[in-house]
């Protein structure tokens, strides 16, 4: 569905990711973890058309459902991107206009993809914020971004970026910004979008637990090429990558390593 | 396991109130009771607004508490002024969780790890290249960073400045605020191997705020679990896995590990953390908990010791070891 077919990035001929391919299939979850710096945020932003600050994909093709994403012309990515392909970002919340309503922002965006009438949209949006278990929908709509919680605003993140049901799904550190009990809720709740609606999905993250507990595939990354790719069995038990293992004794398990 | 004549720093009935809009009035921290003691770590966790940080910043006088004392060697901190407050600050110093915001960006890295030494006279300003030499050695950085600007290093390498700043003055309590929840797993790594080196080898007691309980437990010799301005479960860092209160193992199975069992269901609470502006009457965690009751909703459970250094603060708990 989705194929990357060894890429090379660069932001003023300085490369940034070198050499990157990957395969996705319908329904499948995949993680990339890196440390910052590793080119993480910039494969995906590649695949969506948003490189910030003159990125450019120099070698390779980036193909969606067998046509080549890289040639598209503005008009075909405003068709694409929030329809068949979305994004969630860190921080939704950043995202939002903060002098206006949720339920004002949301209505522009169903209306942008689709004629609806503004009732309909207001409707339709509330729907998919009930779908993300926010209740009280109505009360959301009309709320600014600063009145919720990061949690909260996060799933409305989500909320929009599920409206068209998109085939692909982004998500650039969807919980690194959130405490541990709602990063829970956030992880099982994109599991379910698989289960709902066989979104694929592409996580950045650098928690390896998160990754490990949702992908199918997992791409390891350093200075702005693969490390190690897998699925998670082999990453976990069977990988002999020294990067990995560095990156994996890393992370603090309970019951694991006490320096006390 | 702790030493009572090891203690520094202890808090008594620690309560801050913040006034809200409307007359109304938020509880940050409420009645916390807590002690530090000589080369041990207590990590205090909790999720984002239950007043770890207000905490923690009455330890360095960043803010006063409404009630309460904070006894740091039999003298009461809060009643501190002049002179005498700006002596005591040495004694006790701060790493914060960004590192980059913490410095001034026109200062050197000499200037910064040697400002507090030269505030205190410790030093004299011909000395202050081998000095900052010293302790960029002890936090493992060349010594040529000495030379350099904040802005020219990563973000694991600020926050061992950050750590070489507090060490500087020799104190005897080094509060941490997340400080490595800005970090890479792998940097987070060495700052805590390094922060465990410096512990052993100054006897420095720690106060550590974080909300990743896998990491705290890593280190901490007790950890604190904080909830809605409330201290909930006082546990040994080696027993954080025997936790009793209902919140602290809603923590528990919210961590993502890559030891963990991957057919098991995410069986994290639901809900969002109540507004602090209106916590309910009664035990605060009710509206989140399983096993709420009758009680649970009159009456605010208070802290019980239910085994060796182990407190819960729960209605389903009786005091007894």
């Amino acid at each position: 569905m989705l194929e990357i077919k060894n890429i090379t990035i660069c932001y003023k001929d300085r490369p940034t990711v070198k050499n990157f391919s990957m395969t996705l299939e319908q329904g499948q979850i995949a993680s990339l973890v890196g440390e910052s710096g590793s080119g993480k945020t910039t494969v995906i932003r590649a695949v969506l058309g948003l490189l910030a600050g003159g990125g450019k994909v120099t070698e390779g093709d980036i193909l969606f459902e067998g046509t080549s994403l890289l040639k598209n012309t503005p008009d075909q990515w405003r068709k694409l991107r929030g329809t068949d392909i979305s994004m969630i970002f860190q921080d939704s919340g950043a995202m939002l206009n903060p002098i206006r309503k949720i339920g004002d922002v949301f209505v522009e965006y169903i209306r942008t993809h689709e004629t609806i009438s503004k009732e309909d949209a207001w409707k339709k949006g509330i729907r998919m914020l009930e779908r993300m278990r926010l209740p009280s929908g109505d009360n959301i709509m009309n709320s600014y971004p600063f009145q919720l919680s990061g949690g909260m605003r996060q799933r409305v993140g989500i909320a929009m970026a599920m409206t068209f049901q998109p085939k692909l799904l982004l998500a650039d550190e969807p919980t690194s910004a959130l405490d541990v009990t709602t990063q829970a809720q956030i992880v099982r709740q994109m599991m379910e979008l698989r289960e709902e609606f066989g979104t694929s999905i592409i996580v950045v993250t650098h928690n390896l637990g998160v990754a490990a507990y949702m992908s199918d595939l997992i791409v390891v990354m350093k200075n702005g090429e693969i490390a190690d790719a897998g699925d998670r069995d082999y990453m976990l038990y069977g990988s002999h990558g020294d990067y990995t293992q560095k990156l994996l004794d890393a992370v603090p398990s309970l019951g694991g390593v006490r320096y006390v | 396991m702790f030493d009572e004549k090891d203690m520094i720093l202890e808090a008594k009935h620690v309560t801050r109130r913040f006034p809200a809009s409307g007359g109304r009035e938020l509880t940050a921290c409420n009645d916390i009771n807590l002690k530090f003691y000589r080369g041990k770590t207590l990590g205090l966790i909790g999720e984002s607004g239950c007043g770890k940080s207000t905490f923690m910043r009455f330890l360095v006088r960043l803010d006063t508490p409404t009630e309460g004392e904070i006894l740091f060697k039999g003298k009461d901190l809060t009643k501190l002024k002049g002179e005498q407050l700006r002596q005591t600050r040495q004694y006790i110093q701060m790493v914060f969780q960004d590192p980059g915001g913490s410095f001034n960006p026109k200062m050197k890295i000499r200037d910064i790890i040697c400002e507090p030494l030269m505030n205190f006279g410790r030093i004299k300003a011909s000395e202050k290249d081998a000095v900052a030499r010293k302790y960029l050695e002890a936090v493992d950085l060349p010594g040529d960073f000495a030379d350099r600007f904040p802005h020219n290093m990563s973000g694991g390498q600020r926050q061992r400045i950050a750590i070489a700043r507090a060490i500087a003055l020799e104190p005897e309590l080094i509060v941490m605020d997340e400080a490595t929840c800005a970090l890479d797993v792998s940097v987070q790594k060495t700052i805590i191997e390094l922060v465990c080196k410096l512990q052993k080898e100054k006897n420095i007691a720690i106060g550590f705020i974080a909300h990743d309980l896998g990491l705290i437990q890593s280190f901490a010799h007790q950890i604190a679990v904080m909830y809605l301005g409330n201290i909930v479960e006082v546990i040994p860092g080696e027993d954080v896995d025997k936790a009793q209160h209902p919140y602290t193992q809603a923590l528990l199975s919210a961590i993502f590990d890559t030891k963990m069992d991957f057919t098991k269901k995410i069986e994290s609470i639901d809900s969002e953390i109540p507004s602090p502006l209106d916590v309910p009457p009664g035990c605060p965690f009710q509206t989140r908990c399983e096993h709420c009751t009758d009680i649970c909703r009159r009456e605010r459970p208070a802290l019980k010791a239910i085994g060796e250094g182990h407190e819960v603060a729960c209605h389903l708990f009786k005091e007894g070891c």
